[in-house]
């Protein structure tokens, strides 16, 4: 092991108005599920799954709570995964090659983990 | 490379067939009248699976795990309604008493309300084509495109006829659809109508994908299947129609030719024909015949019988076939059916006696201008030697022939006059 792994979060972002999505049809939804599953098979070694997130939940700002998160947010992250890899460029090419892809309001944002608790 | 096995864990259409069971299961629970909601629902449990399973695993229950998430969608989304409009109230009547339910569903009482469903689209306030588009889209998880794709109607119309139905049940909230089948058992006539159609829809079609047409041929057999397996449907005439369905798709493969090019049965090579098919048509055939029930499931089932049976073209019993045309005749009159004996009485004693079968009936207008009139008769007088009858006839059928397959084969018997 020469090579030194770093830690990426993967944010997964929809546009709000999509999400929950309802466009697909049970079979191209059939389609997308073989599709990620090729791609996490493919990067298994890499990946490590994260979590799907519920619309439902509360944005807090300055003691204040309110439904949210996507009162006024354009697009709605409605999911998380890490990657442990070599590179960012790495990181990106795995991210690349994610079924995500498919949908042209989609958006993911990749972030290498600070390691401060490290 | 890594192993691509996990990528098809999944039986085929699962989705699909999942999304059909699992409203039917909802629609039971919550009522007809709220089956737009429930669709919503499942649909929202798969896109979560979509985006869970891969990362997660499936989980040991897959059926359980989308069935508990589609509850709560259809839980959480009347609370919704709820806090906006307070005649909801007995909705969360009946969502507690459901919520109570345990999340087991049970591999017969999901087909029972499977079956109920269809019972549900057959409701005799709903047009037919709202019926058969209402159906695909509840009971066969197809999208309003990709029925759009397969009966052939464009997006709108599909939409449109989906509104239709859902519209009328909506009414329902008054005056629940009964929840026992027995009481819907009036509806099988109904029910049937609304396979066969689907079948038949599929089966001549003019889509150009064989595929996307074996699909509709699968699921009409497979809610058949469905009907005959419970009390409620297993009645000889159930049987016929799956005879019927068998019989047919036996041969759906040996109609076109290696360029798509349509085949008459006499050109078809009948060892492409599917022997196990023919097999389990046969023996529905045969549970078709308990009883003095005789529709016209029955009568065609039984002519396809003939045709699946005859070793030959040649050898075809065509006096069998042309007598079953007139009791296909005697319970669904057409003068179609006539005009489908006539081609068998060609065979049996010449064009000569079909001519004077076809010269003696009283076409009405819809008839005469249907190209399946002009080809018969045309290819009658061609074999009479009437060679400019036949090419009047068959230049006519040529320019009403719906499909491009089909107007070339008549292309192809036009050009055998002038030989």
């Amino acid at each position: 092991m020469s090579t030194t792994k770093t830690k990426f979060l993967c944010l997964f972002r929809f546009a709000a108005a999509g999400w929950p999505a309802k466009p697909s049809s049970p079979q191209e939804m059939q389609a997308q599920y073989a599709a990620w599953q090729t791609w996490m098979a493919k990067f298994e070694k890499e990946l490590i799954p994260g979590d799907g997130l519920m619309p439902a939940g509360a944005v807090i700002r300055g003691g204040t709570v309110t439904d949210g998160p996507y009162i006024e947010a354009k697009e709605v992250v409605a999911s998380y995964s890490l990657i442990e890899t070599s590179s960012l460029e790495r990181a990106i090419e795995i991210i690349k090659a994610c079924p995500i892809g498919m949908d042209p309001n989609a958006s993911v944002e990749i972030r290498r983990l600070g390691g401060y608790s490290a | 490379m890594p192993e691509p096995e996990s990528a098809s864990q999944l039986p085929e259409h699962y989705f699909r067939h999942e999304f059909g069971r699992l409203v039917s299961v909802l629609s039971r629970r919550f009522g007809v009248h709220r089956v737009e909601l429930c669709e919503d629902a499942v649909q929202t449990a798969l896109l979560r699976a979509v985006q869970s399973w891969p990362q997660r695993g499936e989980p040991n229950d897959r059926s359980a795990w989308l069935y508990r998430v589609a509850h709560n969608e259809v839980l959480g989304a009347l609370r919704r309604m709820k806090r906006t409009d307070a005649s909801v109230d007995d909705a969360e009547h009946v969502a507690d008493e459901a919520s109570a339910e345990e999340a087991v569903l049970l591999e017969h009482e999901v087909k029972d309300d499977q079956l109920r469903m269809l019972f549900v689209c057959a409701n005799p306030e709903i047009p037919r084509e709202s019926q058969i588009v209402f159906a695909l889209k509840t009971l066969c998880g197809f999208s309003v495109e990709e029925i759009a794709l397969r009966l052939f109607q464009s997006r709108e119309a599909v939409y449109k006829r989906l509104q239709r139905a859902r519209s009328i049940l909506r009414e329902c909230v008054v005056e629940l659809e009964p929840a026992n089948l027995g009481e819907l058992a009036t509806r099988l006539p109904a029910v049937l109508e609304i396979l066969y159609l689907l079948f038949t829809e599929s089966y001549s079609s003019a889509q150009p994908d064989q595929l996307i047409r074996h699909e509709l041929c699968e699921e009409a057999i497979r809610l058949a299947l469905l009907l005959e397996e419970h009390p409620v449907g297993a009645l000889p005439e159930t049987a016929a129609l799956l005879a019927l369905m068998y019989l047919d798709a036996a041969r759906f493969d040996s109609r076109v030719d290696g360029t798509g090019g349509l085949l008459l049965l006499e050109q078809q090579d009948r060892s492409l024909w599917d022997r196990d098919l023919i097999a389990i048509g046969i023996s529905c055939l045969h549970r078709a015949a308990r009883g003095d029930v005789f529709t016209r499931y029955h009568a065609e089932a039984a002519i396809a019988a003939e045709h699946c049976l005859a070793p030959t073209y040649e050898q075809t019993r065509w006096a069998e076939i042309a007598r079953l045309y007139q009791m296909l005749d005697g319970v669904a009159p057409s003068p179609i059916n006539t005009l489908n004996r006539s081609i068998a009485i060609a065979e049996w004693h010449g064009p000569e006696a079909a001519l004077a079968l076809l010269e003696a009936i009283n076409p009405p207008a819809w008839l005469l201008g249907y190209y399946l009139w002009d080809a018969t008769l045309g290819e009658l007088y061609r074999r009479r030697g009437d060679r400019d009858r036949a090419v009047a006839h068959l230049t006519r059928a040529l320019n009403a022939a719906p499909t491009h397959a089909e107007k070339a084969l008549l292309r192809r018997r036009l050009d055998a006059c002038s030989d």
